[in-house]
């Protein structure tokens, strides 16, 4: 038998381990489950307010190109490609299925009643405390599939 | 949706966020739940097939994550060791300057693989005195099994 060795440097491989969405879908039931939804949008929003940071400043200063290169390279990486369109004052992402769901479910395994917050939830944050505001709208619970706008103006 | 790259600074926030609700009981209590519910494929893997099971699946996992690590699996010593030289997930977190990592973070590793293995019957072991730099090292220990050529190889239950 003797001593088997894997060595591996960081460069050898694609950053891309898709176990980590069923952690997280694990993760929103647990907290919906123990301590309520108000819990769940409440660390979201924490966490998309602080992680998001370079982009919620970029955001401040009307830079809407910084935005859709976000949303692009989240679903590009997983290779879903995203219909945009982009005037001067909004922006609209056209999601045809979320890939974080379809893996979760080709795991056999649900997706939590609140994982759709992972996005709702997250791009509100992103819009707080700059000119734009985000709706989500026509999430279908079968794909994940919905329509994403951010839109300046009031709240 | 966030996506799985940036799963980790969701992950170290949510410890956070359990730590405000309930101190750090309810960020321990969810460690347990997560162990039990979600590494139901480590649980397995090493059920079947011993300290290979380790083998199998941190092969996976650490190379989906392009992990800077060393991995050695030794069945007729009983050891299994990940030297991890630089943590994807922690060495993340320390790279953003504006992002403040959850102080414990790296526990989460201590907790959740002990709480598979060590009910298995193996000794579990993380180093972590190096996680503020990204490293660790992680050690499992098991019967050892003997070389065949030794005269040590039949399977158990195998009386012959």
């Amino acid at each position: 038998m003797g001593v088997e060795v894997m060595d591996r440097r960081a460069n050898e491989n694609l950053y891309l381990h898709r176990d980590f969405h069923r952690a997280l879908n694990a993760a929103v039931r647990y907290v919906h489950e123990h301590h309520g939804e108000d819990a769940v949008r409440s660390w979201l929003r924490d966490f998309a307010r602080a992680w998001y940071a370079p982009l919620r400043e970029a955001l401040m200063r009307g830079d809407l190109d910084c935005l859709r290169q976000h949303i692009e390279r989240t679903y590009g990486i997983e290779g879903v490609a995203v219909k945009v369109r982009q005037g001067p004052d909004a922006l609209t992402v056209e999601v045809p299925g979320c890939p974080a769901e379809a893996y979760i479910r080709a795991c056999g395994e649900d997706v939590a009643g609140l994982f759709f917050e992972t996005t709702r939830t997250v791009n509100e944050a992103i819009c707080e405390g700059t000119p734009y505001r985000s709706e989500f709208r026509g999430y279908d619970p079968a794909t994940g599939a919905a329509t994403q706008t951010f839109r300046r103006g009031p709240p | 949706m966030i996506s799985c790259t940036e799963f980790i600074p969701a992950y170290s926030e949510l410890f956070r966020a359990l730590q405000r609700l309930g101190g750090r009981k309810a960020v321990e209590e969810f460690w347990n739940c997560l162990s039990d519910r979600f590494l139901t494929n480590l649980r397995e893997l090493v059920s079947e097939h011993g300290l290979r099971g380790c083998w199998l699946y941190w092969s996976r996992t650490l190379n989906e994550e392009a992990a800077d690590f060393t991995m050695e699996l030794d069945e007729e010593q009983g050891l299994f060791r990940i030297r991890m030289h630089h943590c994807p997930s922690k060495g993340r977190l320390l790279e953003a300057d504006h992002f403040l990592p959850y102080p414990d973070y790296c526990r989460h590793c201590d907790v959740l693989y002990r709480r598979v293995l060590e009910p298995l019957g193996f000794t579990y072991d993380i180093d972590l005195s190096n996680c503020d730099r990204a490293a660790c090292t992680l050690t499992v220990r098991g019967p050892a099994k003997p070389h065949p050529a030794e005269g040590g190889g039949n399977p158990p239950g195998d009386a012959t």
